[in-house]
């Protein structure tokens, strides 16, 4: 049988051969091991009963049960969602406590796994219109944005030929399921450029099966650089400003074009003590709450 | 030079006016404040001949005495209150003075989502009662007073804003106790006044809403002008022309705000909508006059909120009963 990816242009090959009497041996392009098994704990579940059995019969595996350790509560990850940090302003801290204080108690009925930009997530949400009343997405998280209850996520992925963007409220009570299927990083922290990369970079497969990952391993960097369609583009990528590592620029853009970008730097920008914020005393604070709301 | 701040005591016979409208010569209190420093006439401010070890000393005093003055008057069952009438139809009560906290999300049971802001009641005391004759000669006056603010700047314990609420007879509290954000409760609509944030001179765009006019087709240094301002007959520009100018920094009121949902411990209530003002700016909270709301006092606390009166204590949340709180699993069509 041949295997169909969706996603090509991945740097990783996995390293085995798949047979069959009518093709040539392939090499499987696929950015996945096929050996599929999330982190779990793979309990034996119910024996198949297949009666009096010869010793020679097939006897069908036994079905595992599941089980997703990383929302488990016994599971320490230092990882601190960035909507907790809030934003540098006049507001009196104690409208930001009492936020937290909710977006905790929201923590304690839906797992919100850890989720960066460049991850792959599927979302369950209740919609009214929907049959059976709830619809799924599965898309990649190209941006992350507000702070407090009303923190955001934009998946995006490609149907039907058709470019799909969809904005998530993290702690919006419809959403009854957020489930990543592929946690890992890219070099940028937003990928809106996407919408203007050959539509392949935004293409995944709905029935994606969840990526496993070692419990104490850090999560992984895709150096993945991107082809885009021809310029014009929505933005000019190639300005400092946007300090994107993740485009091939060499494939669409001249030398002298990359120089004449680097007109718009603003190399004093680094320099700049008013722009500086230390979050390490807020961050402190949160991580106590945090703690003292998970003993309650 | 800063503005005179109010000198307010409940209980005692102090005159008490509405901050901000004071003139530069005033005629100094009767008689038993003498340990007023008064600025601008002498030009001195408060630690101005004190030495540099006695200034945090002096402010920490101060502090301690605050607060005992403040918490001295939580009980006004120590002054012999004015009897509480019942409610009867056309009588309006109190309101309060908040400050805004800052706006967020809230989601009802069937998944719409609002936006509430916060408004916390610091420190509100009734401070001055006016009666019927003396204020206007239709309704009785009860001026409440917002945050305590610095007492450097007078005597004794003043506070930041005043403001004047028309109530009915039977609604009058004695100047004293202070007021909690448990007198509004959820599910009730309320009227929010405050200043609106000042924009300082601004266009007639921006200001006024006109349309301006194209960016290209040949429009010669012509995009963002009013155009014409009156007619040719006329021959003059009627007064009161909408033009650019200062805009914003006007004390106005948005009408018919649902409350949500109170926090009776810390004082917050949190309304429908956005409200006029900063944040931390102070904002008078009253019950709404619109006449679709006419009569919603029935069966909220009259004149209002005595906790050590009421035989029930609150929870710590009151919530309207559309509100869906975080603790209550995902919502679900069925």
């Amino acid at each position: 049988m041949r295997h169909v990816c969706s996603i090509k242009g991945t740097s990783s090959e996995c390293s085995e051969v798949i047979t069959c009497p009518f093709w040539q041996p392939l090499r499987c392009m696929s950015s996945f091991p096929p050996t599929a098994l999330p982190s779990v704990v793979c309990r034996p579940g119910r024996q198949q009963s297949t009666g009096p059995s010869e010793p020679g019969a097939f006897q069908p595996p036994p079905k595992s049960v599941i089980v997703d350790k990383r929302c488990l509560p016994g599971q320490e990850t230092r990882f601190l969602s960035p909507e907790f940090i809030p934003p540098r302003g006049r507001t009196d801290p104690l409208k930001f406590k009492l936020e937290r204080k909710e977006m905790l108690e929201r923590r304690k009925v839906l797992c919100i796994p850890e989720l960066y930009v460049g991850s792959i997530l599927r979302v369950t949400t209740a919609d009214l219109y929907a049959s059976g009343k709830t619809s799924q997405f599965l898309g990649i998280c190209i941006q992350r944005s507000g702070s407090g209850l009303g923190a955001t996520f934009i998946l995006r992925n490609t149907i039907e030929r058709q470019g799909v963007e969809i904005c998530f409220e993290l702690y919006n009570p419809r959403v009854q399921e957020i489930q990543v299927v592929k946690l890992e990083k890219r070099l940028d922290d937003g990928l809106l450029y996407l919408r203007d990369a050959l539509p392949e970079y935004s293409t995944f497969d709905v029935n994606m099966k969840p990526v496993s990952l070692e419990a104490g391993q850090e999560v992984p960097v895709n150096k993945l650089k991107v082809k885009m369609e021809p310029r014009p583009w929505s933005k000019r990528w190639e300005r400092p400003k946007f300090n994107i590592k993740g485009i091939g620029f060499d494939l669409h853009l001249t030398e002298e074009q990359m120089k004449e970008a680097q007109k718009w730097s603003q190399p004093w920008l680094e320099f700049d003590m008013m722009r500086e914020h230390d979050t390490s005393k807020i961050e402190a604070e949160i991580w106590e709450e945090i703690q003292a709301s998970k003993n309650s | 030079m800063r503005g005179w701040r109010l000198l307010t005591q409940a209980g005692a016979q102090v005159l008490g006016r509405s901050s901000g409208s004071l003139s530069a010569a005033l005629p100094p209190p009767s008689g038993n404040r003498t340990n007023i420093c008064l600025r601008g006439k002498n030009g001195t401010w408060w630690d101005e001949h004190l030495s540099e070890e006695n200034v945090p000393f002096v402010k920490q005093l101060v502090s301690n005495e605050d607060k005992v003055q403040l918490a001295s008057k939580l009980c006004p069952l120590q002054d012999e209150p004015w009897p509480i009438q019942p409610w009867e139809p056309g009588s309006s009560r109190v309101g309060l003075i908040a400050l805004k906290l800052g706006m967020m999300p809230l989601w009802t049971k069937d998944g719409q989502k609002h936006v509430v802001t916060l408004l916390q009641v610091q420190d509100c005391h009734v401070v001055k009662y006016t009666s019927k004759e003396n204020h206007n000669g239709k309704m009785a006056a009860l001026h409440a007073g917002g945050k305590t603010a610095s007492r450097f700047q007078l005597g004794l314990l003043p506070k930041q804003k005043v403001q004047i609420f028309r109530v009915t007879d039977n609604a009058v509290i004695k100047p004293g106790p202070p007021l909690y954000a448990a007198h509004f409760r959820p599910g009730q609509y309320v009227d929010v006044t405050g200043k609106t944030i000042g924009k300082g001179v601004e266009g007639i765009m921006k200001r006024w809403g006109f349309k301006g006019q194209p960016a290209t087709h040949g429009q010669t240094k012509t995009h963002r002008r009013p155009g014409a301002i009156s007619t040719g007959d006329v021959a003059r520009v009627w007064p009161g022309t909408k033009m650019p100018g200062r805009m914003g920094n006007v004390a106005r009121t948005t009408y018919g705000l649902k409350v949500w949902r109170i926090n009776t411990k810390l004082n917050i209530i949190y309304v429908n909508g956005s409200v006029p003002g900063h944040k931390n700016g102070l904002v008078k909270v009253r019950d709404s006059k619109l006449p679709a709301f006419k009569d919603f006092c029935k069966n909220l606390p009259f004149p209002t909120y005595f906790p050590d009166r009421d035989e029930e204590e609150l929870p710590e949340d009151l919530y309207d009963k559309n509100v869906w709180q975080s603790s209550e699993p995902s919502i679900t069509f069925a």
